[in-house]
């Protein structure tokens, strides 16, 4: 936890320490003011709220003093599967998006012609954004107990998708998360192919190394900060997500950010403390796959040098 | 002597797409349109839900949609959240920039991380800390609230386009330039930089606008009923009635469609790269 | 005895010949420069002794092997490229031993020769270290290293020198002719750079829009051009153009030209006078008939180029330019009246219409 306060700090010790030093210079000090108005939103609707949040989640309410009594209060049954559903859905459709979208994304990048090259790159440009109802809600229409999908498959194939599948379970949810995974993931591995120069196959072929060779030893580790970034940004992309699992699965399935919404909305009754240790726990988590990728696209960047 | 050699060299091969090529590719376009299509399909279809084809089509599901309760109301309390929301980012955002890039480059490093900050924040953590700090204050539960934790939010959004577009037009020399002319950095600013990053800051603001107006998280547990936008009624119907959410959902994928191919087309035109920043759903 | 032999070699891609009819013998431990503009097929044709191209006719040899067909990396060759061709993932002891590795040299080898040949560029203490924490030049010489490690039969450096600055140019690629001449590896080096090409080399081949022009030593190239084009790109010609008026005369516009005997030559023929700046001399007053072709003109520009100050003069319509000693210069400003002379026996003609 103490990690989590000097993550969320760090920025701002910085700025204290770089104003510190130039406390003598006036115009040094001048300068750092053009920063203000902006550092002011982050404090007030970013670090405060999150700081009182961190706090909130060790303070007992009816005392007022410090307890861990949240924390341990997840690992009752009905926490302990959120975190597990939460950690299953984002590490599983990411995983799918990482593998399924690097294979995508290399039949785009070895396509021939220009225009289609491009016109897929847009088409994952705008899909992945599509999420949330409307998405949710055209999975119901295709996977649905009469969606298209489900009689196509009963009509012609007399195969019946119901009872063992539904949309509003945690397989129709992966279903609809790997939506937006999918084509997240083409738009951060293409420019990684790109990336990957014809001297560095040339080389190794005069060398004397064939064609599974170079993958071997240099075109998937070159890759490999680059899947590792996916990997993570599609992690923390379907963890924090709510707005598609509250449409297709608000109740059916447990997870994180569904019970801390319900605590939100007041809708079960529980400690709001209970809420800020989830609430706190999920930004551990998602804190820890953000700065993962950070590192692994800084590698990326450095060896594109 | 001559030899002629028409086995198929690696320059050949490459002009033709290979089969597991188009069947990824197939797979992916089948993937990415289907849900969609389907969904359009629906929202003007009599009924679909016991054959294959729908029985037969009509645009009253559009009329009834429009004609809801709550349809005018929640798309202008959408517009006004988007709007406002960029406004304040563009206000704060565009001036921040610039001004770190050309007089404070060491508070570079801290912009970046600030900008990367909010993918590591669930939205649902950030609404719980805001709503928890904010009870009880004058601008708790209030659009003032929203607009703010919207703001941060979607701030990566604006962030990016304007500081490639800053970058691509060497701020630095330019301000120089204007102000060996006799200009004040804010007249630089107003006259000079703006009107050449603005591809990044259209880029940014679409960006921004189709972020926010398809928001729902925040909007739903900051506000909840006291403020509905567009995407809180649309999951209302779904609920209620699946040919008017479907007609809703297609407005808003419309909407969506439509920002984005603008902010492609601005990006071809300008340079201003369009999204590849992670984004939070 | 030539080691590596190229016969009729052609390649075109789609409608552009990019080589065309390249024949050329190469001797054992030679190092062969290929200059020219961009595009003249230099790089095509290093290519396709390198495998990663293949000719549409024409066969090459290596070691009296026919290699056409053979694949890259059985062709036993390094290869040095124009840059960023380090692996970024391996230190630079592994990409050193990544060709050794391929051929599965047993692991005691492979360290004494990556050791040897970071001893030959003189960069032993980089083992450790990646690709992104060397500087341009430095990179250039593990590439070096790199493609020698294997001990290729040929080595082939495609404008290794040209992403460098100039001063690290200089220096390298003295360090790749030491390198070259104490290996004695057969060496085909891709250049657009002339100074580079006759510094280094032992035989040049000056090529354009995919033929060879000529093939000699950097001497015969300089010294002996056998085509306008030659004259021209290595280093700079003075042209006046004009027809053959008699057996070592040629008239140009307004002016008359004395040569040597132009026995190959036919009366009235579209010819070139290909004058060198150096071989000019710059007098301030009118000098005897003895000095060969006078011309007269006015100083228009003089500019300063280290050793020697370049004058540009003008003599009706047409600029001649001839280079002076810095001395000689002090004696001499602008839009004054000079007469510049030079020998018939420095005069190349060349016909026109080739």
């Amino acid at each position: 936890m103490l990690l989590l306060t000097f993550e969320t700090c760090h920025p701002i010790i910085i700025l204290m320490m770089e104003m510190i030093k130039s406390k003598h210079n006036k115009s040094e000090l001048k300068k750092w003011l053009g920063f203000f108005p902006f550092l002011l939103f982050c404090l007030a609707f970013e670090f405060i709220p999150i700081l009182f949040l961190i706090r909130g989640s060790f303070i007992d309410k009816t005392t007022q003093g410090f307890t861990i009594a949240h924390y341990q209060a997840m690992s009752r049954t009905v926490y302990i599967n959120s975190f597990l559903n939460s950690i299953k859905i984002s590490g599983l459709t990411a995983i799918i998006g990482v593998i399924l979208g690097t294979l995508i994304g290399y039949a785009i990048y070895r396509w021939p012609s220009e225009s289609l090259k491009n016109a897929l790159i847009s088409l994952s440009d705008v899909t992945t954004n599509f999420s949330g109802a409307p998405l949710a809600f055209s999975f119901i229409i295709i996977l649905g107990m009469n969606g298209v999908i489900t009689q196509f498959l009963f009509k012609y194939f007399n195969y019946e998708l119901y009872p063992g599948f539904s949309i509003y379970s945690f397989s129709g949810l992966a279903l609809a998360y790997v939506y937006f995974q999918l084509p997240l993931m083409v738009l951060i591995i293409i420019p990684a192919f790109v990336g990957i120069r014809k001297e560095w196959q040339e080389s190794a072929e005069s060398m004397g190394a064939n064609n599974f060779q170079f993958w071997r030893f240099i075109g998937i580790p070159i890759l490999g900060p680059s899947l590792l970034a996916g990997l993570t940004l599609l992690f923390a992309n379907a963890y924090g997500a709510y707005a598609t699992a509250f449409t297709l699965v608000e109740s059916q399935l447990s997870l994180v950010t569904l019970q801390i919404g319900f605590m939100i909305a007041g809708e079960v009754r529980h400690d709001p403390g209970v809420g800020m240790a989830m609430a706190v726990l999920s930004l551990f988590i998602m804190g820890l796959s953000i700065a993962i990728y950070q590192i692994a696209t800084t590698r990326v960047r450095r060896w594109s040098k | 002597m001559k030899i002629n050699r028409k086995s198929p060299t690696a320059a050949q091969k490459k002009n033709r797409p290979q089969v597991w090529q188009i069947i990824l590719i197939a797979f992916f376009i089948f993937y990415m349109f289907l849900p969609i299509l389907s969904t359009y399909i629906f929202s003007i279809a009599t009924r679909w839900d016991r054959t294959i084809f729908p029985e037969g089509f009509t645009f009253e599901f559009y009329k009834e949609a429009t004609d809801a309760s709550y349809f005018t109301t929640s798309l202008r309390n959408s517009l006004i959240l988007s709007l406002s929301t960029i406004l304040v980012s563009l206000i704060i955002i565009i001036p921040t920039v610039y001004w770190v890039n050309v007089r404070l480059p060491k508070a570079k490093s801290i912009l970046d991380i600030l900008m990367i900050l909010p993918f590591g924040i669930p939205t649902v953590v950030l609404a719980l800390a805001l709503v928890q700090v904010y009870n009880g204050t004058p601008i708790g539960r209030s659009p003032v609230l929203l607009i703010g934790a919207v703001f941060i939010y979607s701030m990566p959004f604006m962030y990016r386009p304007i500081s490639n577009a800053l970058h691509s037009i060497d701020a630095l020399t330019l301000t120089e330039a204007g102000q060996s002319l006799g200009a004040s950095t804010l007249q630089v600013m107003l006259k000079v930089i703006i009107p050449n990053i603005y591809p990044g800051i259209i880029s940014g603001s679409l960006l921004v606008f189709a972020t926010v107006f398809a928001e729902f998280t925040l909007t739903k547990l900051i506000l909840g009923a006291r403020f509905k936008t567009f995407p809180l009624l649309l999951v209302e119907y779904t609920r209620i009635n699946g040919n008017i959410a479907a007609a809703f959902s297609v407005i808003s994928f419309t909407i969506a469609w439509l920002a984005s191919l603008l902010i492609l087309w601005i990006g071809k035109k300008g340079q201003g790269s369009s999204t590849q920043a992670p984004h939070a759903h | 005895m030539a080691y590596l032999e190229l016969k009729n070699v052609h390649k075109t891609f789609g409608n552009v010949k990019a080589v065309n009819d390249f024949t050329l013998d190469i001797n054992k431990g030679k190092l062969v420069s290929f200059l020219g503009p961009s595009g003249c097929g230099k790089t095509t044709t290093l290519r396709m002794i390198a495998g990663f191209e293949q000719p549409d006719e024409g066969t090459i040899q290596l070691d009296n092997e026919d290699i056409t067909i053979v694949s890259p990396n059985q062709r036993d060759i390094g290869m040095v490229f124009q840059a960023y061709a380090l692996f970024p993932n391996m230190s630079v002891r592994q990409n050193i031993a990544f060709g050794l590795k391929m051929k599965k040299t047993p692991k005691v080898e492979i360290e004494k020769r990556v050791d040897e040949v970071l001893e030959m560029v003189r960069l032993k203490d980089t083992a450790k270290r990646y690709p992104h924490q060397l500087s341009g030049g430095q990179q250039q010489r593990i590439a070096l290293a790199r493609a020698l490690a294997v001990r290729p039969r040929v080595l082939l450096l495609d404008e290794p020198l040209s992403a460098l600055d100039a001063e690290v140019r200089v220096a390298l690629r003295g360090e790749i002719r030491r390198i070259q001449s104490d290996l004695a590896i057969t060496t085909v080096y891709v250049t657009h750079d002339q100074e580079e090409a006759l510094s280094i080399s032992d035989q040049v081949v000056v090529m354009e829009n995919g033929v060879i022009q000529q093939v000699g030593t950097p001497q015969e190239i300089y010294r002996a051009p056998q085509t306008r084009f030659v004259a021209t790109f290595i280093g700079t010609a003075n042209q006046f153009f004009g027809k053959v008026g008699g057996e070592s005369e040629v008239q140009c516009s307004g002016l008359s030209i004395s040569t040597r005997k132009l026995s190959d030559f036919t009366k009235g023929q579209e010819v070139v006078v290909l004058v060198r700046p150096e071989l000019i001399s710059v007098n301030t007053s009118q000098p005897s008939a003895d000095a060969g072709n006078i011309i007269e003109g006015i100083v228009e520009t003089v500019t300063f180029h280290g050793a020697v100050t370049r004058l540009g003069v003008h003599m009706n319509q047409q600029r001649v330019v001839a280079d002076i000693t810095v001395n000689s210069a002090e004696s001499i400003s602008l839009n004054q009246t000079v007469w510049l002379s030079f020998k018939p026996e420095v005069c190349k003609v060349m016909a026109v219409a080739e």
